[in-house]
């Protein structure tokens, strides 16, 4: 190595203090991923705001935030697109915070709630509690419990938990499909005269938004991602194995459950507001940890990159030449199955599948 | 309990009539064992003796069916899972190498037993991390990555983060596994260094010359249960190791170091066998 040796005093990380309590180590790689991860957000929300027809001129826009526009800029603002792209940043930030979790606990980049039938899961419950048995449970409690059910039945399925990957794509498959099938004929059964309703429950959609749903999804966030920071170090030491992690007193089987409820509760948070949208979950956790050449959960940078990829597919889903409207779903599944493909041939390849 | 907690550990930790299992068959039947404070315990054991059961378990990585593990006086399972690793370190068998990690970041995760949620940094935590990596002799590779050193060098950087942790009681599960001859010895020489040091230290070892060589006090396990223990000399004589590993055998003393010295003598009993039912006359055989 040409490179001067790093002694152990310069390889430590800087601390971010707060009087004599807090004491973090901030890594500089993730934390620069995360401000430019965050200023790009901000530039796809003013262009989420401001493009096509309908979109608010980008001079008039301060003045529109400001609550002191002209009527048609303040409709567009409030009720059309301001509530859409808060509920595109809140959940693809939920799912990609929940793919990061549960690829942590898989210890596989293909171990992500989408692919193993989490989200669909969860759409499942949200169609049975919202549409068949109305009035039972509110729509996000259904959601998730139909989370918890495809993630225990993927459990039960594999005999091996959430442990051996290929197993686990297998049984996520199996579960993905049924919990489909079951959406499309509680779809079938209530609403097929409405092709509205059946994209929302089938693929995700982000048309239509109310602020209510940015409420869901802002109130969840604000409720599980504390718990997700609170995790971050002992799921890094997880990762070492299970000996390791005991002998550090870091509990991994106790800090594999926590991450998997968090990873089931943030997916179905995802899908009571915005549907079972697929594959934000698996890319952006695998694209955040590629760009922070880091190791551990990418809790914080996945969740960001989720909401940008959203915001981007959502933004292309309003006008793309391919379709009036698509449902950004849709969009999300195109894309994300490419992926999907790639990530199953490269980890074949590994021997790891 | 958290003032108990606090306190740093004395270094005293035993077995108490543990019976040890994977869900099936019991490995370890009834065992106890005191780790002598300050020594180095050496435990050695044909495959499947139940060794490394053994050391899982007074590390609290696997619970006992029945029977207790008792650390610096107390059972270990009422102690809180950081509290126990500021006091006890393993270093397991096959640890998970985290993609991209570098030395330094591995050796300082060996500080989480000392930190809180809130404060991931402790006062001790650069001196302790300093302190391993020179003892390892890797401080000029702090800024490597894993994935670059040898494997002699991978196993010492391992070994520095269990070091970083500062606690009394270290215990090593086969270390010297998949080492050339030179990184077993060098790895053995820490921890001997650890013991002089006042440490206690126990260790699985495959090698029973190795184990003679360093250990104070050595174990001899067979099917679950201890055979002999006590200082290398009075454990390993040629009748046990033949009789405990299925191995004729001499012990002779070492030239160098005087302890106990195992020559294999492997299909002896069957030549022997072989001359004395051909008679006195019959030629030797080959």
């Amino acid at each position: 190595m040409s490179a001067p040796a790093r002694t152990a005093r310069t390889a430590a990380p800087p601390l971010l203090r707060l009087g004599g309590a807090v004491a973090l180590p901030v890594r500089p790689r993730p934390a620069l991923l995360g401000l430019a991860l965050l200023a790009g957000l901000a530039v796809a929300s003013v262009l989420t705001l401001t493009v096509g027809r309908l979109g608010i001129p980008l001079a008039e826009l301060p003045a529109a935030l400001a609550g002191t526009a002209d009527p048609q800029a303040a409709f567009v603002l409030e009720r059309l697109r301001g509530p859409r792209l808060a509920v595109a940043v809140g959940a693809g930030f939920a799912l990609g915070t929940a793919g990061a979790l549960f690829q942590s606990v898989a210890r596989n980049p293909l171990g992500s709630p989408d692919v193993i039938g989490v989200g669909a899961g969860a759409g499942a419950g949200a169609a049975l509690f919202g549409l068949l048995l109305p009035g039972i449970l509110p729509g996000p409690a259904g959601a998730v419990l139909g989370g918890a059910a495809a993630a225990l039945l993927v459990y039960l399925a594999t005999g091996t938990g959430f442990r051996d990957p290929g197993k686990l794509i297998i049984a996520g498959i199996g579960v993905a499909a049924m919990s489909t099938a079951f959406t499309h004929y509680v779809v079938y059964v209530v609403a097929r005269d409405r092709a509205s309703v059946l994209q929302a429950y089938l693929n995700g959609s982000l048309s239509a938004r109310s602020w209510e749903h940015a409420l869901t999804i802002g109130v969840a966030l604000a409720l599980l991602l504390p718990c997700a920071a609170a995790l971050s170090t002992r799921m890094a030491i997880a990762e070492m194995g299970d000996d390791i992690a005991d002998g550090l007193g870091a509990r991994p089987r106790a800090t594999r459950a926590w991450a998997v409820a968090l990873s089931v509760a943030l997916s179905a948070a995802a899908v009571a507001v915005a549907g079972p949208i697929a594959f934000i979950a698996l890319t952006a956790p695998n694209i955040a940890k590629r760009l922070s050449g880091g190791h551990g959960a990418h809790a914080f940078t996945g969740g960001l990159t989720g909401a940008l990829l959203l915001v981007l597919a959502d933004i292309a889903a309003q006008h793309s030449p391919i379709g009036d409207r698509l449902p950004v779903g849709v969009f999300t599944m195109g894309i994300g199955g490419v992926y999907l493909g790639y990530l199953l041939v490269r980890e074949w390849r590994k021997g790891a599948l | 309990m958290s003032a108990d907690d606090e306190r740093p550990g004395d270094g005293y930790l035993s077995a108490r009539g543990v019976t040890l299992g994977y869900g099936g068959e019991p490995v370890v039947r009834e065992l106890s064992l005191d780790l002598p404070r300050g020594g180095f315990t050496v435990i050695v054991g044909p495959n499947g003796s139940g060794k490394s059961t053994l050391l899982k378990a007074m590390a609290r990585v696997l619970r006992p069916v029945s029977g207790e593990i008792v650390l610096d006086g107390r059972a270990i399972r009422g102690y809180r899972a950081k509290s126990v690793a500021r006091r006890l370190a393993l270093l397991p068998q096959d640890p998970v190498t985290p993609e991209r990690i570098t030395v330094g970041e591995l050796v300082r995760r060996g500080r989480y037993p000392h930190h809180s949620p809130l404060r991931q940094w402790s006062a001790g935590d650069d001196a302790a991390v300093e302190r391993a990596l020179d003892r390892t002799d890797l401080a000029g590779s702090a800024g490597r990555r894993l994935s670059e050193l040898s494997g002699g060098q991978r196993q010492r950087a391992w070994f520095a983060m269990v070091l970083a942790q500062e606690t009394d009681i270290v215990l090593l599960d086969e270390p010297t596994s998949f080492l050339d001859i030179a990184h077993q010895y060098e790895l053995l020489e820490l921890c001997a260094r650890l013991h002089r040091d006042g440490r206690t230290v126990a260790a699985v070892l495959h090698d029973l010359n190795q184990a003679a060589r360093y250990a104070t006090h050595l174990v001899l396990m067979d099917g679950g249960r201890i055979v002999a223990q006590g200082p290398p000399a009075a454990v390993l004589s040629a009748e046990r190791v033949t009789e405990v590993f299925g191995l004729a055998c001499e012990v002779v003393p070492d030239p160098y170091a005087g302890t106990p010295m195992v020559i294999p003598l492997p299909g002896e009993a069957e030549r022997r066998a072989h001359r004395e039912q051909a008679g006195p006359r019959a030629p030797a055989r080959p």
